[in-house]
């Protein structure tokens, strides 16, 4: 299991310069100097793999499947080769008493070392009995495997803010990680699913500085959530031109125009999916035609409806200024057209309007 | 069915001018100052093409700019990457593809040999294992 990375790698038919080119566009993703590639790479190719625990909690499996289901298997597919997965439910092949023995061994031999993943959020009503383990709380297993961990990964929304589970009534009284472990360094990686790459990312910048990269005020890495959707969608300038569609089937939604209206969260939500997209690359949810839903944002389930535009344009400074240079005062149109949403979808078409949805 | 049937007009480019940004231009700059570092210290530096805002004409523009060299590189490894030196030596276009042929990262290097063409030594040395093997295969049949 032990030794340098790159002779596991190579074990497993992938050469160096697969390598070395896989750690050049990991750097790009993650808005490093091209000369970092490189020093990840060196550091990498030399770095002990890490032992990792990965327990899954009050999950949907959603954010495993997002990994392993990746489309591009020597991308992210190499996180299993970078990485001594010691414990995970759904992948391992023991069970039992077996997978809880193979926990507590790995927790043993590699105490303060190890790297704890964490999917899904963490029941604390009827003292947790919502979700148990071989008979243990959620709470119970999350507690003590946090005590020996060098960092914790809250993978996906429901570990990193309570997700699904939690939205509104709660009925487990749902919480995140980080509202229960306070003495560890915690990053979030959350989504709904979360996009494969920064898993990738956090780990290889954990093995080349020893650390875990740069995070924002919500715990997120900021090299993926630095910017929002709104920053990066190709549909902006048709926003700045105060262009929107209006359903999803009227001339504006065919000529690609912005979703605002349509509830698009793009503009306050900061994810990487307008630039490091899906499924290998080919699409993401704006460019197939649906708005941004804001799942990498804290309480995105309650976040006032899915088809609800936004109250406020994200920027009104800059919305104003471009509403100006188009002249057409695209903001006011806004108003206008949220007003008279009912009365005019109802007149222009037949098919299922916004209000069917919000119901 | 043609695609033309369905009614759809993907517009993705705004109508009006698709084409330069302007960002194009100050990256030649960036380029001479490469250049002239690697010439005087010998030390190689890049320009990571897909963090920068640059339109698909701006890249065509740089692209043509810099012209094509005589030395073009092939690389196999999950996907293909071709780096090719330009017309001013020293200077190569490094493009990563994956599997499925989409383009993964692409970067402008200034350097004498890019980092990727050149063998590792302890590649190399298992190399030279496999050829040692097969002298004392060779040497075993001739017995
Ligand atoms: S509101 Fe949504 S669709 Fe419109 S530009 Fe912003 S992210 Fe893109
Ligand atoms: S576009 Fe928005 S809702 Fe969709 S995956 Fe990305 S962040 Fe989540």
């Amino acid at each position: 299991m032990q030794g340098p990375l790159i002779d596991t790698l190579a074990r497993q038919g992938v050469s160096r310069r697969t390598f070395l080119k896989y750690c050049a566009t990991l750097a790009s993703m993650m808005a490093l100097p091209p000369a970092a590639g490189l020093a990840m790479a060196e550091a990498m190719a030399a770095a002990r793999r890490p032992s990792v625990i990965w327990l899954p909690f009050q999950e949907c499996t959603g954010c495993t499947e997002s990994f392993t289901r990746s489309h591009s298997p020597t991308l992210e597919g190499m996180i299993f080769d970078m990485i001594s997965l010691d414990y995970q439910e759904t992948l391992m092949a023991a069970a039992g008493h077996q997978a809880e023995a193979a926990r507590h061994t790995a927790m043993r031999d590699n105490a303060g070392k190890y790297l704890l993943v964490i999917d899904g959020s963490i029941p604390l009503d009827q003292d947790g009995a919502y979700s148990c383990i071989g008979g243990r709380s959620n709470l119970d297993i999350l507690k003590e495997a946090a005590e020996g961990a060098a960092a914790i990964i809250a993978m996906g929304t429901c570990a990193s803010y309570g997700g699904i589970p939690k939205a509104n009534p709660n009925p487990t009284g749902a919480v995140s990680v980080s509202d229960i472990i306070k003495d560890k360094p915690i990053v979030n990686i959350p989504g709904c699913p979360p996009i494969p790459v920064v898993m990738t990312g956090v780990l290889a910048h954990y093995l080349t500085f020893g650390s875990l990269p740069e995070l924002d005020a919500k715990g997120r890495p900021k090299a993926f959530y630095g910017e929002t959707i709104h920053d990066r969608c190709y549909r902006r300038p048709f926003y700045d031109q105060g262009k929107f569609a209006k359903t999803f089937d009227d001339e504006g939604a065919r000529r690609g125009w912005c979703l605002f209206e349509l509830g698009c969260k793009g503009p306050v939500t900061y994810n990487a999916c307008a630039t490091v997209k899906w499924n290998g690359g080919t699409s993401w949810p704006v460019e197939s035609g649906h708005g941004c839903l804001g799942c990498s944002e804290p309480d995105f389930w309650d976040a006032g409806g899915f088809y609800k535009a936004l109250s406020l344009p994200a920027d009104p400074l800059k919305f104003a200024a471009a509403a100006a240079v188009v002249g057409t005062g695209a903001g006011v149109a806004i108003g206008f057209a949220n007003r008279s949403k009912k009365g005019g979808a109802k007149s222009a078409h037949e098919t299922t309007t916004l209000d069917d949805l919000e119901a | 069915m043609k695609l033309d049937v369905i009614p759809i007009h993907v517009a993705n480019q705004p109508p009006g001018e698709p084409g330069l940004s302007g960002n194009a231009p100050p990256l030649l700059r960036e380029v001479v100052e490469q250049v002239r570092r690697l010439i005087e210290s010998g030390e190689p530096s890049a320009i990571d093409l897909s963090a920068l805002p640059l339109t698909p004409a701006d890249l065509d523009w740089l692209q043509e700019k810099l012209g094509a060299g005589e030395i073009a590189v092939t690389l196999q490894a999950s996907g293909e990457s071709t780096l090719n030196e330009t017309a001013c030596p020293g200077v190569w276009w490094v493009t990563h593809r994956n599997e499925q042929g989409a383009v993964n990262s692409q970067f402008i290097e200034v350097a004498f040999v890019p980092e990727l063409v050149k063998a590792h030594p302890q590649d190399v040395a298992l190399g030279l294992e496999t050829l040692e093997f097969m002298i004392a295969d060779r040497q075993g049949d001739a017995d």
